[in-house]
């Protein structure tokens, strides 16, 4: 795989799609942090004196929680369709078929950081400490590789079984509500259990221990973290490595 | 020595394709219920071999469904051979009609930068590249203008625009070999005719007998996926028309 081609055609493939679906919107890029922004004072005039009540910090704790699982919905969700969407390019040029991934991930990315500046200015808000907001990048690199690798998996395997992305679809919403987001998960032992299997569990544990309470993740945590991100990047190159040469004929 | 740009050997390709079985009741039901169709394995292209030489412009003729358009794809690696090889020197293009398909939404600019990218070229040599892409294609003055507000007629314009100005030493055109008016036709054959006194190979697909016999040093007849003639326009043209009056008649 020639990687500077696939980043540079998956920058391209992004810019052009990031054109594609602002055009005819009055609030264009506006859209992007509006909606978990949305989802977010839903869930705190909803859950801040119920759930929320012993939570430290709430609303940046939701935040995160938030944003996070916004870029790993997003991401996924957009990449299960991503191969069969591009039907004619796949059947037109020969081309880095990675970088049609890349591009989903890159798009995501762009608003995400959106996100992360909606973040800064509530921490700025509520007179948090700043300072760990220096080490979100590295959690954020990491958070990319394991995107990177899961998206390339759910493309490559949605191209031959249709289903997946209607599956992926439903057990997005189903890990949305497993994961902690807008709850603490307590003492609840089998909850914990469940979420030692969720990547996500790791990154917006880690996420709000830096950020939030300018602390260490515990070194489980990290290793996790490191653990899920390149497990998921091996397994989704080679999977797409696997299936991407029939890609054009089957879509 | 002539350099041979492109070699294909005992190339075969399959397919599996959606067909109609005899179910009973239940697969029937089970059929519906799912959207699963009973696929059946078709050949497309059967032991096909042929080379064409650096600065050489070949025809493929034959009906619809022959396999012309799987051909081009399997030498420019889209499709992956499922028996024997095919070896190529160069970079390779195929242009086909659909191809502006992909940016209906970009304007002509961003389709431009777009299509280059996916071509090969890299966002520097894109943009060094641009002004001359615009002045060929004749529409400068749309270039902010969105691609589902072109004509057909333009928009082949801007794709042989980009392709030409992106080096190509193969050319495979499915369908698009003349487009645009008189004047941007003979801009094209003009632009064609340098790249290939530069050395390109240009395989030229179209339904335009006369247009092949004009521009093509030789021809490929493509019968149901295998080469049912080659050689010189004149007589294998006459064979093909001979064979598909036949095939009318019948």
């Amino acid at each position: 795989m020639d990687i500077k081609r696939t980043m540079e055609l998956g920058l391209a493939l992004a810019r052009a799609d990031f054109k594609n679906s602002n055009e005819n919107s009055y609030l264009g890029i506006l859209w992007y942090p509006l909606n978990p922004l949305l989802m977010f004072g839903l869930l705190l005039a909803v859950f801040s004196t119920r759930l929320g009540n012993n939570i430290p910090n709430y609303p940046l704790y939701l935040l995160i929680g938030i944003i996070m699982f916004n870029f790993f919905r997003k991401t996924t969700v957009g990449s299960s369709s991503s191969i069969i969407r591009n039907a004619v390019l796949l059947k037109s040029v020969k081309f880095p078929r990675e970088s049609l991934v890349l591009s989903v991930v890159l798009k995501s990315l762009f608003s995400h950081i959106f996100e992360v500046v909606i973040l800064f200015a509530f921490l700025v808000f509520f007179q948090n400490s700043l300072i760990g907001m220096i080490f979100y990048p590295i959690l954020l690199m990491f958070l990319f590789i394991f995107v990177l690798g899961f998206s390339m998996f759910i493309s490559a395997v949605s191209v031959y079984f249709a289903d997946i992305e209607n599956i992926w679809s439903f057990a997005t919403s189903l890990i949305w509500l497993g994961t902690p987001i807008f709850y603490s998960i307590g003492g609840q032992a089998r909850l914990l259990f469940v979420n030692m299997f969720n990547p996500m569990y790791y990154f917006i544990t880690a996420a709000r221990d830096i950020v939030i309470y300018s602390s260490m993740p515990e070194m489980w945590m990290i290793a996790g973290i490191v653990l899920y991100s390149f497990v998921s990047l091996f397994v989704g190159l080679a999977a797409f490595g696997r299936l991407k040469h029939r890609f054009a004929e089957l879509v | 020595m002539i350099m041979e740009r492109i070699v294909v050997d005992k190339v075969s390709k399959k397919f599996r394709i959606g067909c109609r079985r005899r179910k009973d009741t239940v697969a029937r039901m089970i059929s519906i219920f799912s959207g699963k169709e009973p696929k059946k394995i078709i050949w497309v292209l059967k032991d096909v071999s042929f080379s064409v030489r650096a600065g050489e412009v070949v025809g493929l003729i034959g009906e619809n469904g022959s396999g012309k358009s799987t051909l081009l794809r399997t030498i420019s690696g889209i499709y992956n051979a499922d028996g024997g090889r095919v070896r190529t020197k160069g970079k390779i293009l195929f242009i086909w009609s659909r191809l502006t398909s992909l940016g209906r939404r970009l304007t002509m600019k961003d389709f431009i930068y777009l299509q280059c990218s996916l071509f090969g070229l890299s966002r520097k040599s894109a943009k060094k590249r641009f002004d001359s892409i615009v002045d060929f294609s004749e529409l400068g003055e749309f270039v902010d203008t969105k691609l589902y507000q072109f004509s057909e007629g333009m928009k082949q314009k801007i794709s042989f625009s980009i392709a030409v100005h992106c080096d190509p030493l193969i050319l495979l055109m499915d369908e698009v070999f003349e487009v645009g008016d008189e004047k941007f036709r003979a801009k094209s054959r003009k632009k064609i005719r340098e790249l290939v006194s530069k050395g390109a190979s240009v395989i030229v697909v179209s339904h335009n007998l006369s247009l092949i016999r004009k521009y093509c040093d030789r021809v490929l007849w493509l019968d149901d996926g295998r080469i049912a003639g080659e050689g010189e326009c004149g007589k294998v043209l006459k064979s093909y028309v001979v064979a598909e009056t036949s095939k009318r008649k019948k």
